[in-house]
């Protein structure tokens, strides 16, 4: 349309060469609100797309599962064990989200799940654990602080499982706190499948890790013997008053 | 001279074979090792998560060298028994030298390099007895974050561990 004004307009030439010259402006705005388009569009679709978390997927989830059971360290006067709660100490918003990039990796359960999980059974395993509170011994509270990943350097992955105990003899009132803490190092991979496996590996090493820390640790012997010896020495002093 | 060439063939092999079996038959020299999170000396600014991963590194290190049996985590229990045959690492960060990246562009050859010194000790558990004093000096280019560094000093620090724990043993 323009170019036909133009052409009536200016006076007619001999020679054609001057044509693709009246042309130009036309063609080159369209070509930029094109080429601007396009660029808006890229720009609204990438940020878009980095804006979105990634979803879990059955082919993005791992379960993570302790295996065997842990060997628990062996006590003069075996206690009963109950645990009561497992809260979840980390402030992670996405607790389940292990990893972020290449479309994300997720957990099936909550990490408190897998931690009372591994723990129970472990527990069950070495007969330290009570069927129900009320014939326990000594009551296990959990603070979980850190499930998954944390940040290493980028050539491996780095796994770690922290948690702490609040060990309380439910006659006395009286409680100790037992830390515990499991770490792994994995290699990371190029391709998906491989970095969801290594993943997989990683979290349930550290979290093993972190169980056997607890289960075989000084510190539980310790608040174990300071407990159960605070609650025999209770009945002996009752009868003297 | 064929049948020379193929002898000697055979001879290398055996030997390369008997190597290998050698150092895959041999038993670990201790029982369990355990490995504490290293402190930190005076002036050394490294962030927190460098002990939790550096404490990592050096396990799982040591769990490569075989130079126990079992890699035990921070206090945990040992047997009785197997108490004398156990060794616990403990140690400390004695400097770090963060680096400058515009003196190693510039400069080069060593200069602005990220530093990191530590000395460890490897003590029986049974009594405490020092086995071994271990100091490791890393240098890292210092675009290279702090974990790598701790990937590199875990790794030479059981190097040279093993190594001087093996000469003693001899």
């Amino acid at each position: 349309m323009l170019a036909g004004q133009l052409q009536g307009k200016l006076p007619a030439s001999p020679g054609c060469a001057r044509r693709p010259h009246r042309e130009t402006p036309m063609t080159l705005s369209v070509r930029f609100t094109v080429s601007l388009l396009l660029s808006l569009f890229l720009l609204l679709f990438h940020t878009s797309a980095a804006g979105q978390d990634p979803k879990p997927k059955p082919e993005n989830t791992i379960s993570v599962r302790l295996g065997d059971p842990v060997p628990a360290q062996k006590f003069a006067n075996p206690p009963k064990f109950w645990i009561s709660d497992v809260i979840d100490r980390s402030g992670n918003p996405q607790p389940m989200l292990v990893l972020k990039e290449r479309g994300g990796i997720f957990l099936d359960r909550q990490p408190t799940v897998i931690v009372r999980e591994a723990l129970e059974e472990s527990l069950r395993a070495a007969n330290l654990l009570a069927t129900d509170a009320n014939s326990a011994d000594l009551v296990l509270k959990i603070y979980l602080f850190q499930f998954g990943l944390a940040q290493g350097s980028q050539l491996d992955l780095f796994g770690k499982v922290e948690f702490t105990v609040m060990v309380k003899n439910p006659k006395s009132g009286e409680s100790l706190e037992v830390k515990a803490a499991g770490t792994s190092i994995a290699k990371t991979a190029m391709m998906k499948k491989n970095i969801q496996k290594n993943v997989q590996d990683d979290v349930e090493e550290s979290l093993r890790d972190a169980v056997r820390n607890f289960v075989r640790g000084q510190q539980l012997k310790d608040a174990v013997g300071a407990l159960r010896k605070n609650m025999d020495a209770t009945p002996a002093a009752a009868p003297n008053p | 001279m064929r049948i020379v060439i193929h002898t000697l063939m055979i001879v290398l092999l055996l030997a390369c074979a008997g190597e290998a079996a050698n150092g895959k038959d041999t038993a670990p020299q201790f029982k369990t090792a355990e490995a504490k999170h290293f402190t930190q000396a005076e002036g050394v600014e490294l962030s927190p998560a460098f002990g939790d991963y550096f404490y990592a590194e050096l396990r799982e290190e040591l769990k490569k060298a075989k130079l126990a049996g079992e890699v035990i985590g921070e206090g945990e229990t040992v047997d009785d028994a197997d108490a004398p045959q156990s060794i616990v690492i403990t140690g400390t960060i004695t400097e770090y030298k963060n680096g400058s990246v515009v003196k190693s562009v510039l400069i080069g050859f060593g200069a602005g390099m990220r530093s990191l010194k530590m000395d460890a000790d490897v003590l029986r558990r049974s009594d405490n007895q020092h086995l071994d004093v271990v100091h490791v000096q890393v240098k890292i280019d210092p675009r290279w974050n702090e974990k790598t560094m701790a990937k590199f000093a875990a790794h030479q620090l059981v190097k040279e561990m093993k190594e001087a724990l093996k000469s003693q043993a001899k």
